[in-house]
């Protein structure tokens, strides 16, 4: 009651002195979330617009006056919570929302780095998040501002008191589930994806009324399992042991851990699945659908538009995650609805995006040694047939290849950035293999369901990060900036003409977007896996980005995590401005 | 703590500043002699009139055994009707331990509460009239009840079991015919001063009757002890076989039990 009053006071103490109450309690509409990759206030989406290009139209900022770009504050997630941070900060009427590792959130007042609320989720001993305790980002909407946490929670809470709303179990984090992304909010519908890939889960798309968090549909991912529409039973996903033999689609993973993208011009959504669970592709042949996919989705109701499927019958963990970024692609004359996704397979998909169709597919790393092309007639791989990791059968261990890309990805989940302005994607890619090979394996609720070892190293001996500027038109890369230690950060790219990204070294980067010269940096002390963003604020040109290294390289690196083993964590969002002349 | 409070005492006086100014001069003296009250006056009651009254009685030990779970009773009885009760613990790092609401029951409430040090232990009832009736005593403790870890985890699936209720009521009894309840709610209760633990509490329950009528209404803050335990005396409608206890904590978990009422001849017609 005391605390309650106090807030009261503060509130109308703000209504009446600064004249901005109504907007600023009432929050971000559908449309203005829609229309956010377009605004410069504000950063309101992961994505910066739900079609998730990761573009501003700030023009102050370029080449030449970005080396004028100065921190103004810095502020700390506290605790000894130091792990991975791989948040994008939502920005909204001068408060910068961010998540932090161990299903943390605060808000800070975007002018001054002052924390206004926190939010620590109390988090059960038994969670499973398979790659690190990170969180990729909240989603704002009206009143409220939601996030996932890594026991498997949907919380939705005031953004103004950063007290709890509601909160919603979305799966048991006892088997194996967790939640890790961003959610998306469409026409009212909160729309989250599951992790929890390596235990057997059933990866999941759901919507919620963003309103009361109750369920509105939920289409698994992995065919034979059955969706639900408005609390009944709606249709089945795919069709039943079509491409799944037995029972093993109960277990079948295809997570969409890393949740999505909507594009409003074709009203879809896009979901990434990940890799087929277990690892050992022996164990089920055929397709394995839908895994290692990408589904369009009606918001609706949850029905599949299409499928494209990158990796048929995943066999080295090549998940297919990745965000599928809506674009326009202007080629002979003709403008094209497309969708760009960099693969962790080691392929840069261009599909039309009203029907799954394959555009082009062309390498946007060295090597590939698991298919020798995507086939542009029926958008199927060609596979090396003797890169696939032998059977064990009874064995207890079956034939070792090595394997380009490795298992964590030509690219991971940090997302790509796409300037209409140069017409180039920009994308984090790493440049590493694999030895892996099959073991057996049964399921068991709550453990680890591979099948597999594995085992990272390096290609070159100078480097791993890439970043490149990749030709939707044509496929070739147009210019790459080299980095030693993996890439494990988010893309934003500038009106400007500019590409920022961040290193495992500390440095926040920023790159010529036309020729891929360095132009700027700035070291944040740990190491930048999060996704940078900027805005307009007052007049002056604002970027914000996670510092604090961590997430899956040091755990599951290999001969990788032995090379990035010295850097040293941390936990902060920093600010920078490019100030007035 | 002290900055939390003081920012709250600054703006309670700075609402209150001209109407205190005007008081009349005869404001009780604590009879406890707490060097917090002036503070917890202005902050819990502003300009509303207070009593030090030795109808309101509070049931505590002398000298507490176990600083995390010191029993606690205040009994408002006396004044006839009460509609709000305020548990206070002057010298604890969150002095209010809870806000009761004895909406169809009697203005009587049993708890547990962690005391960090030797503290006054009061409770305040506001009767109809505005006025707030103020009793209590003083426990000593050896202290550090609040910054002592929650032995639910020494349980690895403390988890699990958050939210479970354990109840039992009693039949009606006396001339009022009140039942008494006693519930206690599985729940670590962290107060937030425990490094790495973040703030996780209890901070709502209600109890209904069958006819969905509410009897007693609870405001929980941090002071109280983890696995709380309560006990209160309440009007059921004639015809209730069950109370229902509804609650959530700061987290947004939800609590939800039914608890039998005893079978008493002639009760259901």
């Amino acid at each position: 009651m005391k605390r309650l009053f106090r807030t009261g006071l503060l509130a109308s103490a703000m209504a009446v002195g600064l004249g901005l109450s109504v907007a600023n309690a009432a929050g971000p509409t559908n449309d203005d979330l829609l229309n956010d990759a377009k605004s410069t206030g504000d950063v309101l989406t992961y994505g910066m617009g739900h079609q998730g290009q990761r573009f501003s139209p700030l023009t102050a900022l370029n080449p030449d006056t970005v080396k004028k770009l100065v921190p103004v504050w810095s502020f700390s997630f506290g605790g000894e919570k130091q792990r991975g941070q791989e948040s994008q900060p939502i920005v909204h009427e001068g408060m910068i929302y961010v998540t932090g590792s161990y299903s943390r959130l605060y808000a800070v007042d975007a002018k001054t780095g002052e924390k206004k609320w926190q939010y620590d989720h109390r988090l059960p001993e038994g969670i499973m998040p398979c790659c690190d305790v990170v969180n990729r980002g909240a989603a704002l909407y009206k009143d409220k501002i939601y996030f996932s946490t890594l026991d498997a929670r949907l919380v939705a809470l005031n953004k103004d008191t950063g007290k709890v709303v509601w909160s919603k179990k979305t799966a048991d984090y006892q088997a194996g589930y967790s939640a890790t992304a961003a959610p998306l909010i469409v026409d009212g519908k909160i729309i989250t994806g599951n992790s929890g890939g390596e235990f057997g889960v059933i990866g999941m798309v759901e919507a919620r009324d963003a309103e009361t968090g109750e369920l509105i549909w939920q289409r698994p991912t992995i065919e034979g399992n059955m969706g639900t529409l408005n609390g009944k039973e709606s249709t089945m996903t795919g069709k039943l042991n079509a491409s799944w033999p037995g029972d093993l689609y109960k277990t079948g993973g295809g997570a969409t851990w890393l949740g999505g993208t909507y594009d409003p011009e074709t009203k879809t959504l896009f979901f990434g699945t990940g890799n087929p669970a277990p690892w050992n592709s022996h164990l089920r042949p055929g397709d394995n659908l839908y895994s290692s996919s990408t589904l369009a989705i009606n918001p609706e109701n949850g029905e599949i538009k299409w499928h494209y499927q990158t990796t048929p019958h995943d066999g080295w963990d090549f998940d297919g995650v990745n965000e599928l970024v809506a674009f326009d692609l202007k080629k002979d004359g003709q403008t094209i609805k497309a969708g760009a996704k960099a693969d962790r397979n080691g392929f840069f998909y261009v599909l039309d995006r009203t029907n799954g169709k394959l555009i082009n597919a062309s390498p946007f790393v060295s090597k590939i040694t698991w298919a020798k092309e995507i086939d542009l007639k029926t958008g199927r791989p060609v596979y090396n047939d003797d890169n696939r990791p032998g059977s064990p059968e009874a064995a207890e261990k079956g034939k070792s290849v090595f394997a380009a890309p490795a298992f964590l990805g030509a690219k991971n989940w940090m997302p790509m950035a796409y300037s209409p302005a140069t017409e180039l994607f920009y994308v984090p890619a790493n440049e590493w293999g694999m030895d892996i090979w099959n073991e057996p394996i049964t399921y068991k609720k709550g453990a680890a369901y591979l099948g597999a070892g594995f085992t990272i190293k390096p290609l070159y001996d100078d480097y791993i990060g890439a970043l490149r500027a990749v030709d939707p038109k044509t496929g070739k890369i147009v210019w790459e900036y080299k980095n030693k230690a993996p890439l494990w950060g988010g893309v934003l790219t500038t009106a400007g003409n500019l590409v920022f990204t961040g290193t495992p070294e500390g440095y926040l980067k920023a790159f010529d977007a036309k020729s891929g010269q360095e132009v700027w940096k700035f070291n944040t002390g740990s190491g930048v896996v999060g996704s940078p963003v900027t805005w307009e604020q007052d007049g002056e040109q604002y970027v914000a980005v996670v510092s604090g290294w961590g997430g899956a390289v040091p755990l599951w690196g290999g001969d990788v995590a032995k090379m990035v083993k010295d850097i040293n964590q941390g936990g902060s969002l920093w600010v920078f401005k490019l100030p007035k002349a | 703590m002290t900055p939390r409070l003081l920012a709250t005492a600054v703006i309670a006086a700075a609402l209150a500043g001209p109407a205190l100014a005007a008081e009349p001069a005869q404001e009780p003296l604590d009879p406890l002699g707490s060097v917090m009250w002036d503070v917890l006056r202005a902050d819990l009651f502003g300009k509303a009139p207070i009593v030090f009254d030795e109808r309101v009685t509070v049931s505590a030990p002398d000298n507490a055994e176990n600083a995390t779970a010191v029993p606690v009773s205040a009994d408002a009885s006396a004044l006839g009707v009460v509609e709000e009760m305020v548990l206070i613990t002057d010298l604890n790092p969150f002095p209010v331990v809870l806000r009761y609401h004895p909406v169809a029951a009697k203005p009587v409430i049993g708890t547990r509460i962690r005391v960090q040090q030797a503290t006054p232990v009061r409770a305040a009832a506001r009767t109809p009239d505005g006025v707030w009736h103020i009793g209590g005593k003083v426990v000593d403790a050896a202290g550090g009840g609040c910054t002592a870890p929650p032995v639910t985890y020494a349980a690895p699936d403390w988890a699990d079991h958050v939210g479970e209720v354990q109840a039992r009521a009693w039949a009606p009894t006396g001339e009022d015919k009140t039942s008494r309840v006693r519930f206690r709610v599985r729940h670590p209760m962290d107060n937030g001063l425990i490094a790495g633990i973040p703030a996780y509490f209890i901070e709502k329950l209600s109890l209904r009757d069958a006819d969905g009528k509410e009897l007693a209404r609870l405001e929980t803050l941090e002071p109280l002890s983890e696995n709380p335990v309560f006990t209160l005396d309440v009007k059921p409608g004639a015809s209730s076989r069950a109370l229902t206890l509804t609650g959530r904590d700061t987290q947004g978990g939800e609590i939800e039990a039914v608890i039998s009422l005893p079978w008493v001849q002639g009760a259901v017609q």
